[in-house]
């Protein structure tokens, strides 16, 4: 007894710790996106300001309506991901193949060799087939680092679920579509958001791709946030880290909640 | 069966595709050429139009004057809505570059904010539209054509294809409480540096700021006279700056960490300066410390120095892109930036602080109060004592030798 008691306050100890080394960083940001300035020896900052919060939410810096934009294109690129991602798991998670694992290797390719590397290539051709600075450019840039998460967590979903409950559903009389709508994609949907989770914030975050593709027409958020943590301005630079975390965190909690609700009620309906 | 339609289905709609695209480059139509028209045609054509202006968007009161003041007035003056995207000046050569080798006719960026080395690799790479300078009535009323500063950007001649925006000269910046007294040469910083072990330090070369402050050791050693025309070779240059050398090395051991590392940017150094870190920061715009001051960065007793044989000083220009698509709006955008409205605007401090490139000589007494009246603010050095201390800068190629010297020199010694 007394030493279970023991073991629950080590527990306990290591998990506060854990939750503090985590979200101190975060409380330093968001002090910073306040702080005038903060010299040495204070341990609070000498003057705060509202300058950062100010120029963000301002009509002038446009960062609203481009923050809007930029969690529009990420969730087009999350859905297109999860779309390509699907079938790919599906085959390399269920079926066998020759080459299966090479596939599997393959897969994560883009996440091995830096999109640097090829952007300057992709660039050149994106030009000749006229998708350099359109939407369309962007969106198909970011599956290059997106799609390796998607398919990777998929793969090891289909593996663990395998096909014998579709097979059920055929035996039963289902036909494709509705067997993978109805049993398939409730079964996977606790991957679908973990995948697009991780997708939606690896498209979220990409600067150099979208720069490079996007020619400045199309602006997402890092971009705008970008040349303030360059030049060094610790106010500006964390009110805008502030503000990308917490539309991101948003938008990742309504995604996983309405993706839950939905299907707990299917779920309910058809067992 | 299906599977295989589907495929020829596919097929097909790539080959379309291509070929489609493949139409597109050839029936893209060579633009009439804007710079035969006159003044009044090309306002015309400009008006109403939009105008991507693309340039470094790291300072937020620039990126506020740009936003506010420029795309306001602009769109009052002509009707033009000025979209200023804030990208740095390698990713924007990048897109040119890889636009010129597809020949792509139209781009996207109208306006380009760029000097030295960069304008350099633009205009050897034919990236840039011009010459078009002589079109602009400001450019024609107001700048001085004659000056070395207008027509060599780092020692490279201009030759009408980028217009003058702004100037900036090299000063350092101290904080009157922590530092009585300011080194007016480099024997006085070595003196200040070794009465404060650690307390001094300059931002590793190739940064831009760091690079110039050995570039104006240099000179305060030797002189700058002798590089003017130098020629780019390594021994030339390495002999030439060889007592500069010397004293860097000697200063070394007084530096922030002994000088075994450096600050990689002048961003760090100005945060450095600003946590009472380093005594001393230092800029390539004359007016960094009001700047900082009025963001609360730094304290309100920072103030701005010049070494007495004076600092180096530049301009920043506007070029417009060879293939940038609206290059009426860019040529009047160009203009209406060199109005001595916009200028002043962007001297005033509470805007930007920027150097007017306007020559003084030009203005009627009206025009030159407008600058007079414009306090400077606190803690920043007047115009015509920045002019009296103000040094040309070294030709663009001579650079980065100097700044391979350094590194071959400064920070392995001893390790």
């Amino acid at each position: 007894m007394k030493r279970m008691k023991r073991r629950e306050l080590i527990f306990k100890v290591i998990t506060y710790t854990l939750i503090f080394l985590l979200l101190f960083p975060l409380v330093v940001l968001v002090v910073w996106s306040f702080t005038k300035n903060w010299p040495w020896p204070n341990i609070i900052p000498r003057e705060f300001g509202l300058r950062g919060i100010k120029y963000v939410f301002g009509p002038s810096s446009k960062s609203l309506k481009i923050l809007l934009f930029s969690l529009w294109l990420s969730s087009v690129v999350t859905i297109v991901t999860l779309l390509i991602s699907i079938p790919a798991a599906k085959a390399l998670g269920v079926y066998d193949f020759k080459g299966r694992r090479i596939f599997k290797m393959l897969v994560l390719a883009p996440v091995i060799v830096p999109s640097v590397a090829v952007s300057m290539g992709i660039h050149v051709t994106f030009i000749r087939l006229g998708l350099a600075n359109t939407f369309l450019g962007v969106v198909l840039v970011h599956l290059i680092p997106c799609i390796p998460y998607g398919i990777r967590i998929l793969t090891n979903v289909f593996e663990i679920i395998g096909e014998s409950m579709e097979m059920q559903a055929r035996v039963l009389g289902a036909n494709p579509v509705k067997a993978f709508l109805y049993i398939t994609l409730p079964l996977i949907s606790p991957g679908l958001v973990s995948a697009g989770s991780l997708i939606f914030i690896v498209s979220f975050s990409q600067y150099f791709l979208t720069f490079l593709i996007g020619g400045g027409k199309i602006i997402t958020f890092p971009m705008l946030m970008f040349p303030y943590i360059q030049s060094g301005d610790r106010m500006m630079a964390s009110m805008y880290s502030v503000v990308f975390i917490v539309s991101s965190l948003i938008f990742l909690v309504i995604m996983e909640k309405t993706v839950k609700t939905y299907y707990k009620a299917e779920n309910y309906f058809y067992i | 069966m299906v599977k295989k339609l589907f495929l020829m289905l596919l097929i097909l709609v790539l080959a379309l595709n291509f070929a489609a695209c493949g139409q597109g480059d050839v029936a893209n139509v060579k633009e009439e050429d804007i710079l035969s028209k006159d003044w009044e045609e090309i306002l015309e054509v400009a008006r109403g139009t939009e105008v991507n202006f693309y340039g470094w968007g790291g300072s937020q009161r620039v990126n506020n004057w740009v936003d506010t003041y420029l795309a306001g007035r602009l769109k009052e003056e002509y009707d033009i809505t000025l979209n200023r995207v804030g990208m740095d000046i390698d990713s924007i050569l990048n897109i040119l570059l890889n636009e010129k080798q597809m020949n792509v006719e139209e781009g996207t960026i109208d306006i380009v904010w760029i000097n030295g080395e960069n304008f350099f690799t633009a205009k050897t790479n034919d990236l840039l539209f011009g010459p078009f300078t002589h079109k602009l009535p400001n450019f024609n009323k107001y700048v001085d054509k004659d000056c070395v500063e207008v027509n060599y950007d780092f020692g490279f001649p201009v030759d009408g294809y980028e217009a003058p925006y702004g100037k900036a000269q090299f000063v350092l910046v101290y904080d009157k409480t922590r530092l009585d007294k300011i080194p007016r040469n480099y024997k006085e910083l070595l003196e200040i540096a070794k009465n404060n072990p650690g307390k001094f330090t300059y931002p590793a070369p190739p940064d831009f700021t760091g690079s110039a402050f050995v570039r104006n050791i240099i000179y305060d050693i030797v002189g700058y006279e002798q590089f003017l025309d130098m020629e780019p070779k390594k021994e030339t240059v390495e002999k030439a700056i060889r007592p500069a050398i010397e004293y860097l090395k000697e200063l070394k051991p007084y530096l922030w960490k002994e000088g075994k590392t450096y600050p990689a940017t002048i961003a760090q150094l100005d945060n450095m300066f600003a946590d009472n870190e380093v005594l001393m920061t230092m800029s390539y715009n004359p007016n960094h410390a009001v700047n900082k001051k009025k963001t609360g960065e730094f304290p309100e007793t920072a103030s701005t120095f010049v070494f007495d044989k004076g600092t180096i000083g530049n301009t920043h220009f506007l070029a417009i892109p060879y293939n940038a698509p609206n290059k009426a709006g860019a040529l009047t955008v160009i203009n209406f930036i060199l109005s001595v409205e916009a200028q002043a605007s962007k001297y005033d401090p509470q805007n930007w602080g920027d150097l007017p490139v306007l020559d003084n000589d030009k203005l009627n007494d009206e025009e030159r109060e407008m600058f007079e009246k414009i306090d400077i603010g606190e803690g920043a050095l007047p115009q015509n004592v920045l002019l009296e201390h103000r040094l040309p800068e070294m030709p663009a190629n001579l650079i980065p030798i100097i700044e391979e010297i350094w590194m071959e020199n400064i920070p392995v010694e001893g390790e």
